[in-house]
């Protein structure tokens, strides 16, 4: 018996590595993980520099000394033009916002002018902010009252208690996760491809029948077909992890803002991870060949396997933007376990009791999708799909 | 031997989005093949040969009746009965990413032909039906005919006893359906039953020792093809066919 079911993957490998497009899909997105990888790291450090180099005020007044001081002690390069020209470069959106003056009210009635509701204009509020306190500070000493008293009763200060969680590792931790979600998505569209070639493929060229009359058990049949459709999904969920973890590694030397930030390069991250997409190959390939034998048409199943696409990436990507972290009950809901015990081993915080639990759940998820699978090849049903 | 008896098969099938009806591809179907023996399934397009056929090659299970193959039936002995068949249609696709050679091996794993004896039984075959130009060639870029033989050499490397060939030479030229009657003719001569069907009745008559016609699913005469035309006092095949439909002279 166990002869047969690999001479069945090993003809379901054969026409998967001769078949372009199988293979086109088996190595699309993992290449493009590099790409994602160093790509968005190399846009975020050019924003993050541009940020800090553009850190400019537009005045559309002469600036008192007062000011002048504040705005060099804030680093900050002050740009005076007329009301006219700066309204007119707002409009043109050649700026986001400039400060001006209500001339009708008292001197220090500024007015940030900006470009529409969202723009941020923190800079200019910092700005006001420090002029405003060393207004109260010198009003104050002239009364005799100390500022340091009267202006600071009250105080407030905010404590991270991870050293380095710095707003460069944020950006850095996004591109991470955003990295390992998409080693789950080639995973999906790795198997989806050969899962619909095998089955409804198979059925529209008609070879199946040919194979139904060879003597081997459907069973076999069918359990050689999910082999291969796992291999090729794990043949790419390794690729996948190779090239995310060198062009992580290759980032961390190029960009500063992966400084400090823990990096999937243990011995012992690799092998969880690889237990992951292992895992994971075992579960979506069941899932795909459920869903592709049961449509009369090659086309058929590729549009009913394209929702699968959405459902593997979404509840992961919500659960990272949400925070969500994991724990064993979440360890047994299908695809959100793989995405966040994949995010907590990226992180270097793995958890043994959930990843066992997430290999028992998903045992037991494959079963019942073998079952359901076996079932419908041991009947004639397979040929003729109602 | 092959046995069938009291066969039927019902297929549904959708008149409308809502509404299904039942139909019979097959309604009671019993006859014999002993070893040796040609039978010829005749009848029109849809008269129930390929269905009967498919039943017999263990692809579709019957409604009603059982199917023995020396005295083994499909229900409890499955694998035993497939490893003694080869069952070739005019339909019947291969797989064409692979090459004629890593077909005929595939088959001979999932036939379980000893290790060691597979390539001589892939060059022995090979040598039968002159494969040899295009043994490594992959099966999608040979001829119509090529393809052909790689078919039949697929139902070659078990040594079969049981040849279901179901329109086996439909859409053929000339060179390609005499590979295959030639084939037929040597394998009855080896003590292989062989059932075959077709449309084509001037070649049953030559090829057959018995024939079984076939209509909307019921035989409507069994026999030896002389005395199916002497029943029927016709000189052929064809005519007698339109005899026993009451003179009609169309097929449904």
């Amino acid at each position: 018996m166990k002869s047969k079911i690999f001479v069945i993957l090993k003809k379901e490998m054969r026409e998967l590595f001769r078949d372009k497009k199988s293979l086109a899909m088996m190595l699309i997105i993992p290449f493009l993980i590099p790409v994602l990888v160093l790509g968005m790291s190399a846009l975020f450090e050019f924003q993050m520099k541009e940020d800090e180099e553009n850190k400019q005020l537009y005045f559309a007044y002469e600036l008192t000394e007062m000011e002048k001081e504040i705005a060099e002690a804030l680093e900050l390069k002050v740009i005076i033009q007329s009301e006219e020209e700066l309204t007119e470069n707002l409009k043109q959106e050649k700026i986001d916002f400039y400060i001006g003056k209500d001339k009708n009210k008292n001197p220090n009635s500024f007015v940030i002018n900006k470009g529409d509701i969202t723009t941020n204009t923190a800079l200019a509020t910092l700005f006001i902010e420090h002029y405003k306190q060393q207004l109260q500070s010198n009003y104050l000493i002239e009364n005799n009252l100390n500022p340091n008293l009267v202006l600071n009763m009250v105080t407030v200060e905010e404590n991270v208690v991870d050293e380095k969680a710095t707003e460069e590792n944020y950006f850095a931790n996004y591109i991470k996760n955003y990295a390992f979600l998409f080693i789950m998505m080639a995973i999906v569209v790795s198997a989806t491809y050969p899962a619909t070639d095998t089955t409804a493929g198979e059925r529209e060229r008609g070879t199946l029948e040919t194979l139904l009359t060879f003597p081997v058990k459907s069973r076999d049949i069918i359990i050689g077909k999910y082999l291969s459709i796992t291999l090729s999904s794990i043949i790419t969920g390794i690729i996948s992890l190779l090239l995310a973890t060198v062009s992580l590694g290759i980032s961390q030397q190029l960009f500063s803002l992966y400084k400090g930030l823990h990096m999937i390069y243990s011995m012992e991250s690799i092998f969880y991870g690889i237990v992951v997409i292992i895992v994971y190959s075992f579960f979506i390939s069941g899932l795909c060949i459920a869903i592709a034998s049961k449509s009369k048409t090659f086309k058929e199943a590729q549009s009913a396997l394209t929702p699968l696409n959405f459902i593997s990436f979404f509840p992961g990507m919500i659960a990272f933007m949400i925070g969500t972290k994991s724990s064993l009950l979440l360890s047994c809901v299908p695809f959100l376990n793989f995405t966040m015990l994949f995010t907590d081993i990226t992180n270097g915080t793995i958890h043994f009791g959930n990843i066992l639990v997430m290999i028992l759940s998903s045992v037991f998820y494959i079963s019942l999708v073998l079952v359901f699978i076996i079932k419908q090849y041991k009947s004639e049903r397979v040929l003729f799909v109602k | 031997m092959i046995v069938v008896e009291h066969v039927t098969k019902e297929f549904e099938k959708n008149i409308n989005k809502r509404e299904k009806v039942k139909f019979f591809a097959d309604q009671d179907i019993s006859f014999s093949a002993s070893d040796g023996e040609i039978i010829g399934i005749l009848g029109p397009n849809g008269a129930g040969k390929t269905t009967l056929l498919r039943m017999l090659a263990g692809i579709l299970e019957p409604t009603e009746g059982v199917i023995t193959f020396d005295h083994l039936n499909y229900q409890e002995n499955e694998i035993e009965i497939k490893q003694q068949i080869a069952y070739l249609s005019g339909n019947t696709k291969i797989y064409d990413t692979l090459t004629t050679y890593e077909l005929l091996k595939m088959c001979c794993d999932l036939y379980d032909v000893p290790k060691e004896k597979q390539e001589n039984r892939i060059k022995e075959i090979t040598d039968i039906l002159k494969m040899t130009p295009f043994l490594y060639n992959k099966i999608a870029n040979l001829s119509t005919g090529q393809t052909q033989k790689v078919n039949l050499a697929r139902c070659l490397v078990h040594d079969p006893k049981y040849y279901i060939l179901d329109e086996a030479t439909t859409g053929l030229d000339i060179i390609a359906s005499q590979i295959i009657l030639d084939f037929i003719k040597k394998e009855k001569k080896r003590g292989k039953t062989i059932l075959y069907s077709t449309h084509y009745m001037e070649e049953a008559e030559n090829i057959c020792d018995r024939v079984i016609m076939i209509n909307k699913g019921k035989i409507i005469k069994e026999g030896i093809p002389d005395g199916i035309k002497k029943e029927t006092k016709t000189t052929n095949l064809r005519d007698a066919f339109f005899s026993l439909l009451g003179g009609h002279n169309h097929e449904e």
